[in-house]
């Protein structure tokens, strides 16, 4: 039930993902943030099972930052994306696997050109202009082919991003009232309310 | 659901006069849900060697990387290009490595030698080799693809005949797949360089 | 000793083998491939499966044998009782629809078989219908089904259908030409399919009538 969704826009990453914990049928926690920022111009929003999840992401959260330290330069968003890729690659053939699902977005700090990356617990990644996670993605993708074009503005990814998230309020029967919705441009990475 | 059938695909390669030919669409899905309408599933070995691999996407991924890592180390140690048939029992006993428990992969391989002979071949997901001398297909759309070039092929073709052929192939193939399609990509290799072309297909 | 003996009774098996029917503007053409098999056993190499039916349709049929020949010889018996109570052949628009009412009242234990069903429509012009089982079926210009229906039907869609051909243009393709495909159709999916073999009898329904031509394929 739980849900990621990610838009690249002109020059920024918006990203969404439920405030919801959930465990069987009863909610735990509302106000959970599901992303970790790796460092200054890139996100990480992760679903799956609990614990795997803040175990891995804050992982690979600590990894991106001891790069910084030793080499004094970050990672772009291609290269996290790649290094979690294998990361969750060599897991999946381990005696016990993450079971994680990523998005992870971001922008290049000097042109500020976006980048998203879907990947899955299977750790096949994808670079997508728009992506969804979850039940989501069967209610949304079909919203962003629509409406999602080359060069978005904020305001239109955030009308966008409003769109996806009323679908889900009318046709998905899971409820989750709230979602924590994340802007990564070459400022860094900021919360906002829509 | 078999685990080959969970993102989809089809790749194709053909033997021509002095020259091959590898195709693939270019979906990548989870399950019936299309995501993706660029993935990479043809990748270059050498100038001219290029291999697919039909599967379970991470595979996909995690073997065109391992594939990249020991043509290169190949190419370092003997400092010369790796030829297709080596190359294809490198694939092979990479595959085999991981007999009892491997990858959910199976791998195309097109080239041309160094006297620029044609050679192709196809393997299962444990390396077992098979060098036809006409075409291979692999993928969700394999019996597709087996009646397409059974009836499409001939011997001899020319790079630009051989391209329209594997063309055909394919596009008319995948869409009578419901996971396969959403484009295509065509290498056409020759002995003065490899022609690639992106065909535009069905989007359902 | 002991142990309890279990005896099951299939009434089913597939018997293999492929057809098709392709649709012209006053003709039809159905095909059959004339191998009957089950598992890695060759029944007979000539068991043909397409019929010619008495009011000039054609029906080929696929999957169990038993099942097709116990259809065919309900369908002759209904197009007899027609004849009687409307001194008229059934045309083939109106035998597509009773196929499927047939084909339905067995909805529960069906014939366990494929049709397609080629004949002239009352302007003279050809007709195609596939069928699943339990009748739901489609009016097409052409199809292919039975164990080569994927190799083929791609195959059909690209030369008839002229899919993915820019540049030409789409019209019917005359008789000559039609044939030709079908033995391509055939003989390639010979090459891969091993429950396709042995012949392929090629039905031609004109105006004038039916006319059969068997072509051999390779049988091993």
């Amino acid at each position: 039930m739980e849900v990621l969704l990610g838009i690249t826009g002109k020059d920024f990453v918006l990203t969404a993902s439920d405030a919801t914990v959930a465990r069987g049928i009863v909610v735990q926690k509302r106000g959970e943030d599901k992303s970790r920022a790796l460092n200054k111009h890139n996100l990480m929003l992760f679903t799956g099972e609990a614990g795997d999840t803040t175990q891995f992401a804050e992982y690979i959260q600590c990894n991106t930052q001891l790069y910084r330290m030793r080499n004094g330069m970050d990672l772009s968003t291609k290269a996290v994306a790649s290094y979690v890729r294998k990361e969750l690659a060599t897991s999946l053939r381990s005696r016990n696997p993450y079971t994680v699902n990523l998005l992870i977005g971001g922008v290049d700090p000097k042109t500020g050109t976006p980048s998203l990356y879907w990947l899955d617990y299977l750790s096949s990644s994808v670079k997508l202009n728009y992506a969804a996670h979850g039940y989501a993605s069967y209610f949304c993708m079909s919203t962003m082919d629509r409406y999602w074009k080359e060069g978005l503005s904020l305001d239109e990814a955030v009308n966008l991003l409003k769109k996806c998230l009323e679908e889900l309020k009318v046709r998905f029967i899971g409820n989750l009232p709230k979602f924590v919705v994340k802007v990564t441009d070459v400022n860094g990475i900021r919360e906002i309310e829509i | 659901m078999s685990i080959m059938e969970y993102n989809g695909g089809a790749i194709i390669a053909m033997k021509g006069k002095g020259c091959v030919a590898i195709a693939a669409d270019r979906r990548f899905g989870v399950q019936a849900l299309t995501l993706g309408t660029d993935f990479q599933k043809v990748f270059p070995a050498t100038d001219k060697i290029y291999f697919g691999l039909a599967g379970l996407a991470t595979d996909v991924q995690t073997l065109s990387e391992k594939f990249r890592m020991k043509v290169d180390m190949y190419h370092l140690r003997e400092e010369r290009e790796i030829t297709p048939k080596t190359f294809a029992h490198m694939v092979s006993s990479t595959l085999y490595e991981k007999r009892f428990g491997g990858y959910f992969c199976f791998p195309t391989i097109a080239g041309l030698d160094a006297k620029n002979e044609p050679y192709i071949c196809n393997m299962d997901g444990i390396g077992c080799i098979t060098t036809p001398n006409d075409f291979v297909v692999s993928g969700t759309a394999e019996n597709q693809l087996y009646g397409m070039c059974e009836a499409l092929w001939e011997p001899d073709l020319e790079p630009e005949d051989l391209f329209e052929t594997i063309s055909q192939a394919l596009m008319n193939g995948v869409d009578r797949d419901a996971i396969s399609g959403w484009g295509g990509i065509v290498h056409v290799i020759t002995p003065e360089g490899v022609i690639t072309r992106t065909l535009k297909g069905r989007m359902d | 000793m002991g142990g309890n003996i279990e005896h099951r009774f299939s009434p089913y098996t597939d018997n293999g083998g492929t057809t098709l029917a392709i649709a012209g503007e006053d003709f039809c053409v159905v095909a059959g491939d004339t191998r009957q098999s089950e598992g890695y056993l060759i029944n007979a190499r000539y068991s043909p499966k397409v019929y010619h039916l008495k009011n000039n349709a054609v029906l080929a049929t696929g999957g169990m044998h038993a099942d097709g020949v116990a259809l065919v010889k309900r369908i002759g018996q209904n197009l007899d009782w027609y004849v009687h109570k409307h001194e008229k052949q059934m045309s083939a628009p109106a035998l597509a629809q009773m196929l499927s009412t047939i084909l339905y009242s067995k909805r529960f234990f069906p014939y366990y078989v494929w049709n397609t069903l080629g004949g002239l429509d009352e302007n003279g012009k050809g007709c195609v219908f596939s069928y699943d089982p339990v009748g739901n079926f489609e009016k097409q210009h052409w199809s292919c089904s039975g164990s080569a229906g994927h190799l083929i039907q791609p195959f059909l869609d690209n030369q008839i259908g002229h899919k993915h051909q820019s540049n030409v243009e789409h019209h019917l393709l005359p008789l000559d030409q039609v044939l030709k495909i079908v033995k391509d159709a055939f003989n390639g999916a010979t090459e891969r399919d091993i429950y396709t073999g042995d012949f392929v009898e090629i039905f031609i329904i004109t105006k004038d009538g039916v006319t059969v031509q068997k072509h051999d394929l390779k049988k091993d």
